[in-house]
């Protein structure tokens, strides 16, 4: 389903304008990476997507929808919005109870909610902790259950917001392999993140946002190659592609692996 | 005489079979930097609540063995008084504001009072501390209107102005963006040029690389390695047991086997070390592709 | 985030500089006479020539009438229509529709008790803009009071612009799992659970960290605590607390002997 950002600018109630003149096109099956420093408008800009927030000019559509015609609860359908802080969500008895609670609400007939919520178990690794209460489990296991309740929705558009944020290196693996998951699936994923490396490692496009615009917006190797405009931004290239610019590697690289084979050409060159 | 003296800790939560800490010896001399990582769920939180004295006092369960500093024993003194021993630093700036205090002066200013200090010399420690930490001009603003990095620096302040012997931070830049991270960090690397002992529970591994003297890998409960930053943390053991591994590090592993690194090098875990690493070897191939 | 979570205004006022517990004194000192005092236009009359006054000598005046007008005057509103309308006992019929039925003395009735309300709302609002959280809890734990009892009331007055942020939050994370707030008035009883649970789930977790971190600051110490700012209790807030107990006493004995 594609996402159609058009010329949209946001003014908080309190006068600050938060985006300004906004527009961008993101095609089904894409795995978008959103990154800046805090206040550049990231999350005022995905809450646009599903209704949360309205334009104050411009408009969005998410497919054939406006999402100025349709409620939050209606845009759900279409836009999975996985929220930071998982405690802001969570009040069911078990794990299995909380991850149907999306499906339901859309109005899925029984079987599919059983389905998807089995699917969901298994995509976050939460299968032996189905009737656990959510608020006895640890808080990193908490993400993978509010994760896991929007996995369950089955919407064409997902997005995450800071989904990394304090979690270990065995649950940002599991993340990664969701998100990969989530593309075979064809399904069009939204990431707002701080963890650079995260985000090169697993999104194809990245888009910078600093005060309310859009600085940049290309493959994550255009961008990270662009260090002065990165540098007024407060964002610091992945790990590798610092490594790569320092030795004056001709390409700009984003994994371990792409380094070594640029590498091992620079070094044969 | 180590500053910090764990023997034979072992720690179940209430109503836990399976123990949080088991089996933790370790000493800790005076002025030392130690790290602690491991995956969440390993026991980092519980040795950090352990050391400043919120288990058993605060959180119950059963603690076995003995924790001590400076001589003391935590499970027999009173929490109160060992609050003033160990200072703690948690992950989530907002909970650490105590909600009582208008201005970040008197906020810092709040364990004084609590403590007793007479006035004069509040004033005289709080400017202190503010100016070394670097915060100073946040003196009069509402601790609610800072950003995640400076609530937080403004959570150290507050600790570090009741003089503990020992900091301990549980993961501190956890919930910080990378500015918040940067300033973080700044401020306890100020910290521990000055000699304080910090205990610091952390993911980020660059950053442990730079300033650790030693880092402790916890693995369910238990002390799985020990040593100094480089030992620990290029042990090929941490990335069978899921834990954060340098990309530095990983890189150069698998660059050894296309002998893009040399194997005799020992692995990086910074930057510096890896532009090192890699430059040493880019020479030696452009020698001999001329030979 | 929020610049301001309490209701406190810093400003240099004759209020202002009043002893805490002697503006706590004052909130008795205007509820008591205001509700026991038999003479019909008491209530009216302190309203208007005690805490007016006052909110203009307290420099607070902006507020207080913003805070009447939006909070204060739509509750005394509804209990004066609702006591207007409902209060049995009048004989002098104004009008009457349907069942409901006005009469003179139910009109002056209600008209007195909302006037007692906003007497009552008016003082507890006059003292939270002129008084800080926090020197209220180190006065009361200076004569006394044991640390955590003031916590808990500081934190309560915390507690309400806290919720009401993360109960936005909430419900935005709700609606976006396809909870329906906007629809049949059942659909709204249902999204309760969903929207209340968080709230006090979330909010648990926060009271329990944030528990630690007073904590860890020496709030349960046993010593006695001194203050960064002097809390002055000078001769002129003595002299104010014993006249207000002397008013709340002629005012208990006025209700006792004229009524």
């Amino acid at each position: 389903m594609n996402i159609r950002i058009e010329n949209l600018s946001f003014r908080y109630p309190n006068g600050v304008l938060a985006l300004s003149g906004v527009s961008l096109e993101i095609t089904p099956g894409e795995q978008v990476a959103i990154i800046g420093q805090n206040g550049a408008g990231k999350t005022t800009l995905v809450k646009h997507l599903n209704g949360l927030l309205l334009p104050t000019e411009g408009r969005v559509l998410i497919g054939d929808w406006d999402t100025r015609q349709f409620s939050v609860a209606k845009l759900a359908r279409r836009v999975g919005y996985v929220f930071q802080n998982p405690d802001e969500q969570l009040f069911t008895k078990t794990v299995a109870d909380e991850i149907g609670f999306g499906p339901r609400n859309l109005g899925y007939p029984n079987e599919r909610i059983q389905t998807l919520v089995e699917d969901a178990l298994q995509l976050t690794q939460l299968q032996g902790m189905r009737s656990m209460n959510p608020y006895d489990l640890s808080p990193t296991w908490r993400k993978m259950v509010a994760v896991a309740s929007i996995l369950a929705m089955d919407t064409p558009i997902l997005v995450f917001d800071e989904p990394t944020t304090g979690q270990d290196a065995a649950s940002v693996e599991r993340l990664a392999t969701i998100i990969a998951e989530m593309k075979r699936r064809g399904k069009t994923v939204l990431t707002i993140t701080h963890d650079i490396d995260f985000c090169a490692e697993n999104f194809q496009r990245v888009i910078v946002m600093g005060g309310g615009k859009v600085l940049l917006d290309g493959s994550a190797r255009e961008v990270f190659g662009q260090e002065e405009v990165l540098a007024q931004t407060y964002v610091d290239p992945p790990q590798i592609t610092r490594l790569g610019l320092r030795l004056g590697l001709a390409e700009v690289v984003c994994t371990p692996q792409e380094f070594l084979d640029v590498f091992e050409r620079h070094c044969t060159a | 005489m180590p500053i910090v003296k764990l023997r034979q800790v072992t720690y179940h939560y209430p109503l836990t079979p399976t123990p949080a800490l088991q089996d933790i010896d370790l000493d800790i001399e005076e002025g030392e930097f130690v790290a602690i990582i491991g995956p969440n769920g390993a026991g980092k939180s519980t040795l950090c609540y352990t050391l400043a004295g919120f288990i058993p006092h605060f959180y119950k369960g059963e603690l076995h063995g003995t924790v001590e500093v400076d001589g003391d024993n935590a499970q027999h003194s009173n929490l109160s008084d060992w609050v003033m021993k160990v200072g703690l630093v948690f992950q989530n700036p907002f909970n650490q504001i105590s909600g009582a205090k208008y201005t970040v002066f008197e906020e810092v200013a709040f364990g004084l009072e609590n403590l007793g200090v007479p006035r004069a010399e509040i004033i005289r420690r709080v400017e202190e501390v503010l100016e070394r930490i670097g915060i100073a001009d946040l003196a009069d603003r509402s601790p609610y209107s800072l950003s995640g990095g400076q609530q937080q620096r403004v959570a150290l302040a507050s600790i570090l102005v009741m003089q503990p012997k020992v900091l301990v931070l549980d993961e501190p830049t956890s919930q910080m963006d990378p500015i918040g991270t940067r300033e973080v960090f700044g401020a306890i690397r100020k910290m521990a040029e000055q000699g304080i002992t910090v205990v610091m529970a952390e993911h980020k591994v660059e950053w442990i690389a730079q300033f650790a003297d030693r880092v402790i890998a916890l693995w369910e409960g238990k002390i799985l390695l020990e040593g100094t930053p480089h030992q620990v943390l290029t042990d090929e053991r941490l990335c069978e047991k899921g834990f954060g591994v340098s990309r530095y590090t990983t890189t150069a592993r698998l660059a050894i086997p296309r002998s893009l690194w040399k194997k005799e090098r020992p692995l990086p875990v910074t930057l510096e070390e890896a532009v090192a690493g890699f430059s040493d070897s880019l020479q030696t191939h452009r020698q001999e592709g001329r030979a | 985030m929020h610049e301001r979570l309490s209701f406190y205004v810093k400003r240099e006022s004759l209020l202002h500089q009043l002893n805490p517990l002697t503006k706590l004194t004052l909130i008795f000192g205007l509820l008591l006479p205001a509700f026991l005092i038999p003479f019909y236009w008491a209530p009216h009359l302190l309203l208007v020539l005690v805490v007016f006054p006052l909110a203009i000598l307290g420099k607070v005046q902006r507020e207080y009438f913003t805070a009447t007008a939006r909070l204060i005057l739509p509750v005394a509103g509804f209990l004066f229509v609702m006591q207007a309308l409902f209060l049995p006992g009048g004989r002098t019929i104004l009008a009457k529709v349907w069942f409901l039925t006005l009469t003179q003395e139910s009109l002056m009735l209600a008209f007195a008790n909302a006037m007692r309300i906003m007497v009552m709302v008016s003082s507890f609002t006059l003292f939270m803009l002129s008084t800080h959280p926090s020197e209220l809890m180190s006065d009361l734990t200076h004569r006394g009071l044991p640390g955590q009892f003031a916590y808990v009331i500081i934190a309560t007055l915390q507690i309400i612009p806290q919720m009401q942020a993360k109960a936005n939050t909430v419900i935005a994370a709700q609606r976006s799992r396809g909870l329906d707030t906007e629809s049949s008035f059942i659909g709204r009883i249902r999204a309760l659970v969903p929207l209340v649970g968080p709230l006090v789930f979330g909010s648990l977790v926060e009271v329990e960290e944030r528990a630690i971190a007073i904590e860890a600051r020496g709030f349960t110490s046993r010593r006695p605590k001194t203050s960064l700012h002097e809390i002055n209790d000078r001769p002129l807030d003595k002299g104010i607390r014993w006249f207000l107990l002397i008013v709340m006493l002629a005012s208990l004995l006025s209700r006792i002997w004229f009524s």
